[in-house]
Order: structure tokens, then sequence, then C-alpha cells
């Protein structure tokens, strides 16, 4: 990181008052290559999250009218059981998902590493979910959860397993959802991962080999660290999209489902208060809590990432 | 290269603001001497039907074009809302009974009752005389009446023939229905008497008028759910469930709707809306082994109907051809063509033959016949946010997460709570 | 003990070890196929057979019908034709913008540029539901509804995109622009002569990403358009199932979920070796 800034460093004392004064033409520069961005960016997502971040302290009325009644509404939220059910379940969602899902990315791209023969069937068998629309996925899942013509307690029902209601029963139905999370995020993260495992030079290897290292040593003394930002990609990436888990609650577990307690994430219980109930306020204000989770989480996260990511 | 560069930069740029700034002149290019207007409708089914309305009027009026706006039921409303805000609403709409009350106290509809009273041609005696209550607020009308529903009950003819049950009719009342229901359930096959679905509409919103109880007060100041002859009326259909075990689970329905149980031949009755008959036809189970009856009764006897309505927007640009398009929709001619297309039940009185006659497969005239003891579909202005509510709740008391007695009262107090805001 | 046992040994070893890992590629294979499998051969069967107990793995007789059905209920050409045009409009914005953005971010030190970047950064942490309304008025005012522009709205910027390249450009080597520099090239010629056919690869993996991002998109595209020949296959799929809201023909809707993923699938079948070395390209030196 900031590989730039360390080398303007090293430039000799002249050098450096030349760069200074081209400093006015690199920004000029800087500015009309970010403008497309930052404008887009501005109209489009900073001025609706700024206006969310105001309604969370109004009441809304029909329409678009809101009055301020500052805190009231965060007020509210700590006295909202389903609020804190959402929350602890949007948590468990990622713990569920995240790590196990990350994991098995990391395996499948290691093993596709290696020299074996069918690799690219592999990889595109792999990568068959990530292609296919969300709707469709959920369509499929929900038929396979299906408690009476559902394919996986047919199969069960051959070792005299009497299946659950993956979808239904409350003990499961967020593991399922889990499930299919990360059964369709795993090519996405084996990419990502399989080309930062590519770009490890073999020279490493082959002086820990001279060296007389172990696999198991290799893995954890070159592989991983190498791989580390990587990774951090991966998992910072992961983790954002597990705290705004709702598509699939969404699709999968709908809103007759009594195990929707169970399910019900952040962003759903947003999306209810907001489009379903129209109170757009304490939709703002969920929202709100969720960002400040979410950029915690994340902060946490890059400062963690000093203690294991190594960039060279 | 350099000169290369620069023009790609200008161009990018040049295309983002374009992207912001373009469009607008397009708005709504007309052809010259007509007007379009727009007509925002949420039931993909009816499309045809509509269209085939449109068709026909812009045949009688060359000079008015009309576009025809099909979503989905949760867009349109949060369309419709956004449009609203941004005053750009579509000319003419559907309007429905749990929303129109928030449209009306806003302003933000034509009154157009006001223009019925003076037109000769119009009257709203033309229309059930609920229909037309469902959009009159504090004595003005905000809609011309397009459609009504009704709930009926449908039953797998096979099924109740292997029983050896006769088919239910009007006689039939809950003692009946439940000791049918017993009749056909074989729980170890899986195999129920009836689908308590967890859906107001189509479920308790019939049991407890049907039992005498209601669900607001006809001042809409109070809630009904606490009432005895309430609970008694959830109690009963909870037990459907739990204590007689004659219905799956709410779990099970909702892994597997009522209605693909019923077409899965799991279940040998339920309530289905007359909006939904067109989806059984289609099914090649449903098509062979369905048919229709009214609804069992008890203290006497009811059926949960609404209406839809076309309203016209208060801040329409083309207020009269808005109006006449209306008027259109609302006249016998408009109304038989509807009925035509076989998705909705005409409102206008004695225009509701062709869609009877268009729907051979079922018995579906009991759904224009329930009209004669039909509730309109309890609704107030708050009631997008207590049905949230109460819906919840009440899919915890079917699920037996909460006792019965206990859910209700909560349910009357958290609406009575919102009543008091109205 | 001689060379050649220690070769044998050597090689039966990792005879072993390709057998493993082979086998652990298979159940992963399988289960990442099945479903497929299943929606196929579910597509293909009667509603009365798909809803019977005991279940049939394979349909008795083949039901075509459905495909037809399907076909009738949803415009795929359309469907197909808007999706590929929202993509592809969608790539061009974020790969001209983002690898802008990304480079300057990245390599110029300028006044605002943390700020700025960390706006970016937030535009990740939100949830994409709260920017439906406001774009969607947005969409409205310019008069764009129910139109493929409308689609391409949200994408006019990708935050994703413009974090992706700066990571990129920020792992490469500081002598690159040095030389730049020295030969007196502006940051443009910079950005243009040296660093982007060096990101080549990157750009291709954010057209990938992109490409699955917007194919992904559920909502937005029901809330702008109405015209069901102005939805994408996502969202048309989505349409569909509201059109069973009674009685969920699950065949049929395996059928429309099949004709709808399968180009997709053909064409990632095809370009796949590409998408992936792209990808493995990029940034030589991570």
């Amino acid at each position: 990181m900031g590989t730039a800034i360390k080398e303007q460093a090293c430039i000799p004392k002249k050098m450096r008052i030349k760069i200074k004064r081209a400093d006015i033409s690199k920004w000029g520069w800087a500015y009309l290559m970010v403008a497309p961005t930052m404008i887009g960016l501005f109209i489009l997502n900073i001025w609706p999250i700024i206006q969310t971040i105001y309604f969370s302290f109004c009441s809304s009325g029909d329409f678009g009218k809101y009055e301020w009644m500052g805190t009231d509404n965060y007020a509210r939220m700590a006295a909202d059981v389903t609020l804190w059910q959402s929350t602890s379940n949007t948590f468990l969602f990622t713990i569920l998902s995240v790590p196990l899902g990350v994991c098995l990315s990391l395996l499948a791209a290691q093993l596709l590493n290696t020299s074996i023969k069918g690799k690219t069937i592999y990889r595109t068998i792999y990568f068959l979910p990530i292609v296919s629309a969300p709707a469709a996925i959920a369509m499929v899942w929900k038929w396979l959860y299906n408690c009476d013509f559902g394919l996986i307690n047919y199969i069960l029902s051959f070792f005299g397993i009497d299946g659950p209601g993956w979808n239904t029963d409350p003990g499961y139905a967020m593991i399922s959802i889990a499930v299919v999370a990360i059964w369709s995020s795993i090519g996405y993260n084996m990419i990502i991962l399989l080309a930062g495992l590519q770009n490890i030079p073999k020279t490493y290897y082959e002086a820990a080999e001279i060296d007389g290292a172990n696999p198991f040593r290799k893995y954890f003394s070159i592989t991983l660290p190498l791989l580390s930002p990587t990774l951090f990609f991966v998992i910072i990436i992961s983790v954002m999209g597990a705290l705004k888990q709702f598509d699939l609650v969404y699709m999968m577990t709908g809103f007759k489902n009594p195990v929707i307690t169970q399910t019900r994430t952040l962003v759903h219980y947003f999306y209810t208060q907001a489009f379903d109930i129209s109170d757009k306020g304490y939709g703002s204000t969920i929202i709100v809590f969720l960002f400040i989770i979410i950029m915690f989480v994340t902060w946490l996260q890059f400062k963690g990432q000093r203690k294991w990511v190594h960039y060279n | 290269m350099k000169r290369k560069l620069i023009v790609f930069l200008v161009l990018a740029i040049a295309l983002s603001t374009m992207a912001f700034a373009g469009g607008q002149q397009e708005a709504k290019s007309t052809e010259k001497g007509t007007t379009t207007i727009s007509y925002a409708i949420w039931d993909r089914n009816q499309a045809p039907g509509m269209q085939a309305m449109i068709d026909r009027f812009e045949e009688l009026n060359p000079d008015i074009k009309v576009s025809l706006e099909v979503s989905n039921w949760g867009e349109y409303w949060t369309k419709l809302e956004a449009a609203t805000m941004g005053d750009v609403m579509p000319d003419v709409f559907w309007m429905h009974a749990s929303r129109i009350r928030m449209y009306a106290d806003n302003d933000k509809l034509m009154p157009v009752g006001d223009r019925v009273k003076t037109d000769p041609n119009m009257d709203y005696s033309n229309y059930p005389e609920g229909v037309v209550k469902i959009y009159e607020i504090d004595g003005v009308n905000y809609a011309i009446p397009k459609d009504f529903d009704t709930i009926g009950l449908c039953y797998n003819k096979k099924m109740f023939d292997v029983a050896g049950i006769s088919y239910p009719d009007e006689t039939w009342d809950w003692n009946k229905f439940l000791e049918a229901a017993k009749l056909l359930t074989d729980e170890s096959k899986g195999v129920y008497g009836f689908a308590a679905n967890a859906s107001d509409q189509l479920g308790y919103y019939n049991f407890i008028y049907q039992n005498g109880g209601y669900v607001i007060n006809a001042a809409k100041t109070k809630s009904g759910f606490d009432l005895p002859e309430s609970i008694e009326a959830i109690q009963f259909y909870h037990d459907l469930i739990h204590k007689h075990h004659v219905s799956p689970t709410i779990e099970q329905m909702s892994d597997t709707k009522p209605g693909t149980m019923f077409a899965s031949r799991k279940v040998a009755m339920y309530f289905v809306g007359s909006w939904l008959i067109s989806g059984l036809a289609k099914n090649e189970v449903t098509r062979e082994m369905a048919d229709m009856a009214v609804l069992p009764r008890m203290v006497k006897s009811a059926s949960i109907y609404n209406g839809l309505g076309n309203s016209i927007a208060a801040s329409t640009e083309h207020p009269e051809e808005a109006w006449k398009f209306v008027k259109f929709l609302g006249t016998e001619e408009g109304n038989l063509i509807q009925g035509r297309s076989g998705a909705a039940i005409p409102a206008f009185k004695g225009t509701q033959e062709p869609w009877i006659s268009c729907r051979t497969e079922f018995n579906v005239k009991v759904f224009v016949d329930m009209i004669d003891y039909g509730v309109p579909y309890p609704t107030s202005k708050t009631a997008p946010r207590w049905s949230s509510l109460q819906k919840e709740t009440m899919i915890q008391i079917l699920s037996g997460n909460v006792e019965v007695e206990e859910g209700c009262k909560k349910i009357a107090a958290e609406m009575n709570k919102l009543l008091v805001t109205e | 003990m001689n060379f050649q046992t220690m070769n044998i040994d050597k090689m039966k070893e990792e005879n072993i070890n390709k057998i493993l890992v082979h086998i652990v590629l298979i159940i992963g294979a399988a289960t990442m196929l099945i479903p497929f499998i299943w929606m196929i051969l579910t597509s293909l069967k009667s509603f009365h057979e798909a809803t019977s107990v005991p279940l049939t793995i394979f349909p008795k007789t083949l039901k075509f019908e459905n495909y037809s059905s399907v076909m009738e209920a949803l415009p795929f050409m359309y469907l197909y034709f808007n999706t590929l045009i929202m993509i592809a409009a969608r790539i061009v914005c974020a790969l001209v913008f983002s690898s802008m953005a990304g480079y300057a971010f990245a390599r110029i030190k300028f006044p605002g540029s943390k700020i700025l970047f960390s706006l970016v950064l937030v535009q990740m942490m939100v949830p994409s539901q709260i920017f439906l309304i406001p774009q969607y008025l947005i969409v409205l005012k310019l008069g764009w509804l129910d139109s493929i522009p409308a689609l391409v709205v949200p994408g006019f910027v990708s935050a994703f995109g413009t974090f992706l390249l700066m990571q990129f450009f920020k792992a490469l080597p500081a002598e690159l622009e040095e030389a730049g520099v020295i030969e007196g090239c502006s940051q443009w010629q910079i950005y243009g002569r040296i660093m982007l056919p060096l990101a080549k690869s990157s750009l291709i993996a954010l057209g990938i990403f992109t490409a699955l991002f917007a194919w992904k998109e559920l909502m937005w595209p029901l809330i702008v358009n109405m015209s069901l020949n102005k939805l994408t296959l996502a969202a048309g799929l989505a349409c569909l199932v509201g059109q069973y809201e009674d009685i969920t023909d699950f065949s049929v809707l395996m059928a429309g979920a099949f004709i709808a993923i399968w180009p997709m699938l053909l064409i990632f079948v095809i370009f796949q070796k590409k998408f992936v070395e792209g990808i493995a390209l990029t940034g030589t030196k991570g």
C-alpha cells in the first residue's frame, strides 16, 4: 500500500521541488479523471445516502412528507425486538456463509491450481452458479428443499432419514439459505483466488524445495502470505455482501413463512418497513444502523489486515 | 495519440453529462392533434383485456391514445408512490381498497364523483353499491368501479367422489364443512381436507364475518379483532390445523402454497379468489378435477369481496381526455369487453354473463351470486400499516407460537393505536 | 536406495494425491451440477408427475409443452436482447470511468483524494435498496421510464470497479511512471499509454464482474420498466413466478429458468478459458 508515496520520499530534494511544480497539472488531470465517477456517484448514490441519514431523524407521512423528530426513531430502535432479532440473524448469516464459503473457494482454487487433468471442466462447472440468474437459483433450490416433492428429502429417505422442512423449520431455514449463498458464490471467489495463486512466482516454491520445506510449511510460509492481499479482498467483499443480504431471504423465505423471524436480515426488515409498511423514516434508521455496523466491521478488518496481510 | 486520448476523455465526460441532461426534451412527444394518456395497472393476466378496451376506445376517439403500463403488485405501489412524490403520476390508474384513503386524503385523486353527478350517461347505481362505497371518502367519490372479486370454495371433485361425500353447496355450514374435511383427510399419506391459508382475504377474514364478528367497525375507529365472535372464528380456523388436523401446517403451506397443494392432490378444498380462476383453468390437473362452490356459513353467509376502481390523477394535464377514457371503461360496452377477456368480473350490473360463459370449466356463477351477501374488504387509512402487523401476528397464531386470544387482543390493540391517529 | 526407485515412489505418491484431488473435485462438481440437472429434469415433467409421491427422477414422458407455454408467457427474444444491451452499456461505462478514476486514485496524489475515495467505499457499504426510489425519480424526471437506457442508469458508475482497478494500479511498480515523467508525459498519457495497456487483464476481469452484477440485478428493472418486452431476463423470470401466484407450476418455472440461463451458460462455457486466463493475468505482480 502507498508505494507511490514511499517512492516519492526517496527522490532527492531537488527533484521533489520540480515535481511539486508539476503538481498543479497533475491535480488537474486527476480531477478530470475522477470527475465522471464522482459526479455520477454523487447524484446516484451519495445524495440518496445523505437524504437517508436525514430521514432517519424524521417521521414520515404520506408521499414524502417528512417531519423532524430528532432521535425518536433511534430510541424506538432500542426497544424493537424485531430489529435485534434481525441484527443477530444478519450476523448469523455472515458467520454461517463467509468463513465456510471462503474456505471452500480457497480449497477449490488450490486444487485447481495443481497439475491435474480436466481442470477446465471442473473450473467450468464450478463457475456455473455465478452465471445463473438469482431468480432461477432461488427457484431451483426452493424446489430441491421442498418437503413434499423435494429431491433432497427424497434422497435422504433412502437412508431412512425423515428430512426436515429445509425452508420452513426454524432450526434449518437460515442454514439452508446460507448453503445456497455459499453454493452460488464459490465460483466467484474462486476466480479471484485462483488468479492470486497463479500470480505467485514459481521461483519461491523452487527455493523452498531446495531448502527441503514440506508442503505444509510451503503453504503457510509462501502461499498464504503471498495470497493474503487477494484473500483480504475476497473476505472484505464477502462480508459486506453477507451483511447486506436480501435477495435470497426475499425469494426463498417469502412473507407468509413463519420462519421469517429466523431468517429476516436487516435489509429485509428495512424493505418491509420502507416499502410494505411505508414507514420510510424508521426504514432509514435501520439502514443507517446497518451502515454503521458495516463500517465498523470493515474498519476492524482493515485494522486487522496489518497482522496478516502482506503487500510486497 | 495524445489527441485521440483527449477526444476520448471529452467524449467520456460528454457522455456522462448527456446521460443526465439528454432525454428531457424527449418527454412525451405526441403526434399532432392527438393526446396520449397513460393507464397504469398491476395485473399482467388482465393486460390483454385492458388492451382490448383501449383499442375500442381509441377507435371511438381517434384523437386520444392510451399507453398501458403494467407492473407487478408490489412494484406498482412503490412506483405510484414515488411518482406521486415527484408529481408525475400516470393519468389514469387502478385503485385498491387498501390504498384509496391515503391517496384521497392527500388530494391526489380527481373527485370523479362530481362529474358522474352531472353526466347524464353515468350513474353509480349501475355498479354494486359496496364497490362504489369503497372509493367514497367523506362523501366524495374518487373512482369508477372496474370489477369486483369474491372468495369461493374450490374443491376436488375426484377426492369427494372417492370419499363418497356430496359436493359442497349453499346448505353447508362450518360443522358440515369440518365433517367433510375430516373424512377427506388422511394424515398418514399427507392428504388433508382443507388448506387453512395464512391469508386474510383468502382465509380468516371470511370466517370472522361468517361468525358475526368484524375486522374494523363501520366508523373505522375500532378494531373488531378482540370481539368474542372474531376470536371464536380465529380459534376455529386455528383448530383446523392444530386440533382437528384437517389442514397442513402453515410451515408446510409456505413451502408448497395452498393452490399448489390442491393441484398436487394433497388438499381437497381451499378458498380461491375469483381473480385466480384463470390459473386453475390453465393447470392440467385442476382443469379436470376442480370445481367451485359458495363458502360455508355459520351465523350468516359471508364472502369477502373487493373491487378495483379506475381513478384519475388530480394533477393530470389532460383531465378531459382522462375522464373520457375512464367513462368509457365504466360503460356497459367497456365492461362487456372486459368480461369477455375472462380475467375479472366486470362491475357493471348485468354484464357478468360473458364472464360466466367464458369460464365453462367451472361453476363460476357462484362468485357472481355471492356478491349479494358479500362483505367489503375491511380497510382504513392506516391499513397498509396495521394489515402488515396483523398478518405477521396471525402467522404466529396459526403456526401455534402465540395463543389465539392473546394474539387477537394484541392485533386489536395495535390496530386501535393506529386507528386513533387517522 | 537408487535414483529410480525413489522416482517411482514419488510418482506413486503423486498419483494417489491426484486421485484424491479428483475425488474431492468430483464431489464438488456434483454439488454444483445437481441443481441444474434437476432443473432440466423437472422442466420436462408434467405438473402431475412433478408433484407425485414417490418422486420420479427421470420424466416418464418428455413434456416439451412446458417450454412452449413459457415462451408464450414471456417474450424471451426481447429479454435476451435487452439483457445484452444493458450489460454491454454497463461494461463500457464501468471500464471507461472506473479505469480513469482508479488510476487517479492509485497513482496521483491530489488534495481530497482520500475523502473522494472514501465516498467510493461508502457506496459499497450501503445496501443498494436505498437507491431504488431516488434513482427511480431521476429516471422518471429524465422521461426514461420503460426504456432500455433506464436499465443502465445504476451501472453508470461502478464503485466496485473503481476499487478493483485502484487496487490493481497501486500494485504496479513505480518505475513505470517515473519513466513516463522523465519523458515528459502528462498524467493522461501515462494513464493511456503506459498503465491502461498493462491493465488489460484487470479490465477484462472488471468487465466480467460488471456483466455478472448487471445480469443478477432484479429489483431495478422491475421498478423502472413496465412492459414485459423492456425487461431483462432476471426480472422477466421474477414476473413469471408472479404469474403463478396461486398454483406454482414448477415444471413451467424450471423451463423458464432454463431458457433464461442457458445462453449465459453457453457463452461462459465457450469463452471460459479467455475469462479465466484474463483474470489470472490480473496484476502479474499481485
